[in-house]
């Protein structure tokens, strides 16, 4: 009997050896998890500390040892030793390390600003009114030349006339510019257009619009400057050529439709949505076939094909742990900016991740009905048909349309590094200031990115 | 001495689960409640210490109204009373001991309790108990590894911490399988020869002809019967069940006569 | 009949179904601008990037430098023409002297085997103009052919020198610039996670039972509640974090604690959903139990509630660290801080690739043994 019980590992001897090397007096009192365990902890703390920390903060891993000794002794008594301290020491050091590294600094959230850009998201840029245009338009030749007379800076449409006088005018020169026939008392637009068709704005500095109001019976007059940024383009600036002056009259016709840029939110969600699509379908048509070689029960049959399950998994986590923003950036090196470069790299990243989940489904097959098939005297193919397919296809389903939930939301930062998309349009946005368009942006994201969340969540509860 | 009077209760939904009901029972006494799935016996269990507020009718107990207790008097009024369920009601994730002790919460200091923190004659009173429901090996297991006889064992060891004066059991043995359910029943038959009023309700007539001192039976919130085990016959059977219930427990008398 | 009907009733259904799928690919297929011939072309334009991965700049050795100078004079006379000597390391010219824009060849003679050499001009002036990088063959020899360019002429009487620097490595490999920068910026990306993690975690737990149905939706008062936190956690969640972060870096400006702020503010809701699922799911059995003991209130949440939801709320805080982790190395690229604003860097200067590789080497590895950490932790817990 004396025999069979293992000796007692002694408390002392198991204090001593951890005093030496924390965890060491563990693995003698054959807790060799917890051993490892302290050891790595006690290496991560004092590494943390080594590198960042000021002297101060060496506590952490000296509490971390000394808690140790007493570990190694209590397990070597078979006492239950809490590891809330070195836990606590642990997060302690991490926290205070962590603060510092990642410089949180409130102060640098100036509320100011903040609001600044907070303010116009809650005004979002998605519709405007549907407006009627009334346009009219007269030429006017810049600038005046000796040589050749301009021709009439005048214009009959119908009820409406435009003109300006002089016929011609040079650069930063005034020019009198007049219509009538307009609708009455409505703001007008007038602006600049040039020969190439270049838009300038007359208002301010040459940088805002010049809007003035036409009086009851629909006419107005005012003076312009000719903007100083038309000859820019042209070889020789003494040519005389026509440019354009427009009036534009804008009213509501009821209704609303997509502004600009909220033209451009359901492009880029659209192409957000496209995107995640055509990679679920990519992925899942090559993550198939590799989820068989990557299942272990399929592939353990002999040292070959368990060679190739071993690379294949290596590969698949290997990938895995690359985000697909990385990815996206090589593909735009590769097929330039655009959606399709989005499509590779989503496609990619969800390959290796649907692979992973596919050969769990296969590892897990219940090996119950296909016996109950074969029994029934089934060949080969009516087993695969009625005892393998039936118990993956579902799981199988679930995890796409779950993939395919991910990668919208992916689909809408892939952009950010020029993978095409919503994201796309957002970081420019943001770069330009324009913060209504973010907020048309947000609203789009937040109701497709819900809705199908919700879809899907839907589908999948279905099917399991 | 329990004694309740005219208690009635309607769920929020319009369900009349118990209407107007009055019985006694006397210190020292077995008894069971029986009646139909839905009949309202959990309903009048939980009524008796208030973990479902009746309507209207008065729950006293030694002149104690248990119906007008304040919270904290109703507190100590169920520190008294213990309580074993059919699906156990353990914490799962927790301990057998942790589970045990926590029958002691309503004695414990609230601020040391909150620490997880117990006396020592707690924690020796925890061990008799699983002791004397045979499972003190089991202390330090998780409560959903032990087999479903011992959790309800856990179950009855965690209401014997509580000191009680009475034990209500609800359908105490309607998980688990005949052999196992004459022994959680004789741990209850004998505590109530230790002297504790046992209240419990079950749903098979044999169990109750062998355990009960009286019985009382529910039909849909109403009482229909009370008396002893021996006065349930075949008439009285077949006004607590009904007409369909008769063929299938027809053997059962027989083989009983 | 109408049992016959049923079949053809699918197919239609099927075909329907089917249809509007080719349709929603077919659509799909042009939006995304799908051009595999052009990816197959094109591949090659990876190459650069692909070998600087996979030559990572982890390590350097010490370089020591031998310079050999010679005075050249241009144009010819300008200045006294150079002794050549015919032993020890030497450079020779094919001519003493040269004007400009015409072409000359420069040889050394037994430098160092095998090693680098900068050759450049050092400019009267005091500037210098590079020549070229050449590697020497065994016996310590170079050539190559030099356009003299006229900012080499001399001034007042002081001609250029052609210098030859050869850059021998010694010492031991130890870690590159690249590496310990990689090393701390990865420093940062995981305290990033960290630190939002936790402060998530913190928000979250509380509000999450706002948005648990069993414990919130009573009364008018409650069930409003129960729909505005529950909505309001779907509605952050369907941002992505780097979303919330460029908005962030724009009012903040660039820097980790953006990035982080960003992170909390999206794994709030995220963790709340969860946990308030975790919560929705606790069995009310043994709250009953608990209360039957003539616990209070207090006690009965510790000793019924905290117990069933605690190994789940743990379990999700893990996975969230995981995932922020792999979130953080990317928010960078949006003014985010961390690994991923290096290696946005990187890769935007033309010179950075090997420094990107590295980057993403570190990436790579600590996604994966986080990954492979937290798996093991929740596999624990359950
Ligand atoms: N929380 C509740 N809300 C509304 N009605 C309830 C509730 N709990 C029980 N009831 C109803 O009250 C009646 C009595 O239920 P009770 O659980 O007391 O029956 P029981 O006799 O214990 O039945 P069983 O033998 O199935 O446990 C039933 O009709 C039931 O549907
Ligand atoms: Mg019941």
């Amino acid at each position: 009997m004396k025999t069979k019980a293992p000796k007692r590992p002694s408390p002392w001897l198991a204090g001593a050896l951890s005093l030496l090397l924390p965890g060491l007096g563990q693995i003698y009192a054959r807790q060799r998890y917890r051993g490892g365990a302290v050891l790595i902890a006690f290496l991560v703390v004092l590494g943390m500390v080594a590198w960042y920390g000021q002297p101060a903060w060496y506590f952490a891993p000296l509490g971390i040892w000394l808690w140790n000794v007493w570990d190694a002794v209590g397990q070597a008594g078979e006492r239950r030793v809490s590891v809330l301290i070195p836990l606590l020491l642990g997060l302690t050091a991490a926290y205070s390390i962590g603060w510092q590294m990642v410089r949180v600094d409130f102060t640098s959230a100036n509320w100011e600003r903040g609001l600044a850009v907070l303010r116009p998201m809650f005004r979002p840029d998605l519709f405007e009114r549907r407006t009627e245009l009334n346009r009219m338009w007269t030429p006017i030749s810049v600038p005046c030349s000796t040589t050749q007379e301009a021709p009439p800076a005048r214009r009959q449409d119908g009820e409406k006339l435009a003109f300006a006088t002089p016929d011609c005018a040079g650069v930063l020169e005034t020019v009198i510019v007049s219509v009538s026939g307009m609708w009455p008392d409505t703001d007008t637009e007038i602006w600049w257009e040039t020969n190439i068709g270049d838009d300038k704005p007359l208002g301010g500095n040459e940088n805002a619009p010049l809007i003035v109001r036409t009086d009851e019976t629909g006419s107005l007059t005012t003076t312009i400057r000719v903007p100083s940024t038309i000859l820019i383009a042209q070889p020789d600036p003494t040519l005389q050529l026509t440019h354009r002056i427009y009036f534009d009259q804008r009213r509501p016709i009821g209704g609303l439709q997509f502004s600009t840029n909220g033209g451009f939110v359901v492009k880029g969600m659209t192409e957000s949505v496209t995107m995640a699509l055509m990679a679920t379908f990519l992925a899942v048509l090559l993550a198939i076939p590799i989820s068989f070689l990557a299942a272990r029960n399929l592939m353990s049959a002999n040292p070959f094909t368990f060679a190739i399950y071993v690379v294949v998994r290596t590969v698949l986590n290997f990938v895995r742990s690359i985000e697909s923003l990385i990815l996206a950036i090589v593909f735009v090196i590769i097929v330039g900016l655009g959606p399709f470069a989005g499509v590779l790299a989503l496609a990619v990243h969800s390959v290796a991740a649907l692979a992973k989940l596919y050969s769990e489904v296969i590892e897990g097959i219940d090996p119950g009905p296909i016996e109950a098939v074969r029994a029934t005297g089934a060949n080969w193919v009516q087993v695969v048909r009625y005892g393998v397919i039936p118990q993956i296809v579902p799981p199988f389903t679930a995890f796409t349309i779950y993939r395919w939930d991910i990668n919208v939301r992916s689909s809408t930062v892939i952009g950010m590094v020029g993978g095409g998309g919503i994201g796309f349009y957002l970081i420019q946005w943001i770069a330009l200031n324009d913060m209504r368009a973010v907020g048309a942006a947000f609203i789009a994201i937040a109701i497709v990115v819900m809705t199908l969340d919700y879809v899907s969540a839907r589908i999948r509860e279905r099917l399991v | 001495m329990l004694r309740i009077e005219n208690l009635t209760k309607i769920y929020p939904n319009g369900t009349r689960a118990l209407h107007d009901v009055s019985f006694e029972v006397q210190d020292g006494e077995f008894l069971v409640v029986i009646g139909l799935s839905g009949s309202g016996k959990s309903t009048l269990l939980r009524c008796i210490n208030r973990l479902i507020e009746p309507t209207s009718g008065k729950i006293f107990w030694d002149d104690i109204d248990i119906t007008a207790a304040s919270p904290a008097e109703l507190r100590h009024i169920r520190r008294h009373i213990g309580m074993v369920f059919q699906q156990f009601n353990l914490v799962k994730r927790s301990s057998v001991m942790t589970n045990v002790l926590s029958g002691r919460l309503g004695y414990a200091n609230p601020w040391l309790s909150l620490l997880g923190i117990w006396p020592a004659a707690d924690k020796e009173m925890a061990l008799k108990a699983l002791e004397r429901v045979g499972i003190a090996d089991k202390a330090q297991s998780r409560a959903d590894a032990l087999s479903g006889g011992q959790q309800q064992r856990v179950g009855i060891a965690r209401a014997l911490m509580q000191d009680p004066k009475i034990i209500l059991a609800d359908e105490p043995v309607a998980s688990l399988d005949p052999v196992l359910s004459h022994s959680i029943l004789q741990y209850l038959e004998q505590l109530n020869k230790d002297g504790l009023t046992v209240i419990c309700s079950l749903h098979f007539l044999d169990l109750v002809h062998r355990y009960a001192t009286r019985v009382i039976a529910l039909k849909d919130g109403v009482k229909v019967f009370e008396g002893l085990p021996k006065e349930i016959d075949r008439a009285k059977f077949k006004e607590i069940y009904g007409e369909e219930a008769q063929e299938v427990r027809a053997a059962s008398f027989e083989a009983e006569a | 009949m109408k049992k016959n009907l049923a079949p053809i009733a699918r197919l239609f259904w099927n075909a329907l179904g089917i249809a509007i799928l080719v349709f929603l690919f077919g659509a799909s297929y042009r939006v995304t601008q799908i051009d595999f011939p052009r990816l197959v072309r094109d591949a090659y334009k990876a190459r650069d990037f692909v070998m600087a991965f996979l030559s990572p700049d982890v390590v350097t050795r010490d370089v020591e430098t031998t310079v050999i100078e010679m005075n050249f004079p241009v144009p010819c006379g300008s200045a006294p023409e150079a002794e050549m000597p015919d032993s020890g390391p030497r450079l020779v010219t094919n001519v003493p002297c040269a004007e400009a824009r015409q072409t000359f060849i420069l040889e050394g003679f037994d430098l160092l085997p095998n090693s680098e050499v900068n050759v450049s001009w050092l400019l009267p002036t005091g500037g210098t103009l590079r020549i070229g990088r050449v590697t020497t063959d065994e016996d310590g020899h170079f050539l190559i052919e030099v356009e003299v360019r006229p900012i080499t002429a001399a001034q007042d009487g002081v001609p250029s020198r052609i210098t030859a620097e050869t850059l021998v490595p010694v010492g031991p490999l130890k870690p590159s610039q690249a590496l310990l920068d990689v090393m701390r910026e990865m420093f940062v990306t995981i305290f990033m996670a960290l630190l939002s993690t936790t402060i998530a975690t913190i928000i979250a737990a509380p509000l999450s039972f706002l948005a648990a149905s069993n414990i919130t939706k009573r009364g008018v008062l409650g069930t409003a509640v129960y729909y505005i936190a529950r909505s309001f956690f779907n509605f952050i969640r369907s941002f992505e974090p780097l979303v919330m972060a460029s908005v962030f870096a724009f009012w903040l400006g660039y820097g980790p604690f953006a990035g982080s702020l960003a992170l909390t503010v999206v794994t709030t809701a995220s963790l709340g959903k969860l946990f308030s699922e975790a919560v929705e799911s606790i069995d009310s059995g043994p709250i009953e139990a608990i209360q039957a003991t003539g616990a209070n209130r207090l006690q009965t949440v510790l000793y019924a509630v905290v117990p069933q939801i605690v190994p789940d709320f743990i379990s999700f805080i893990v996975y969230h660290w995981d995932i922020n982790v792999r979130i953080s190395t990317i928010i960078g690229f949006v003014g985010g801080g961390g690994i991923g604003y290096y290696l946005n860097e990187q890769i935007n200067s033309m010179v950075g690739y090997h420094r990107a590789g590295t980057a993403i080497w570190a990436i790579i590895i600590v996604v994966w043994a986080l990954d492979f950490l937290s798996a093991e932790v929740r596999k624990r817990l359950t």
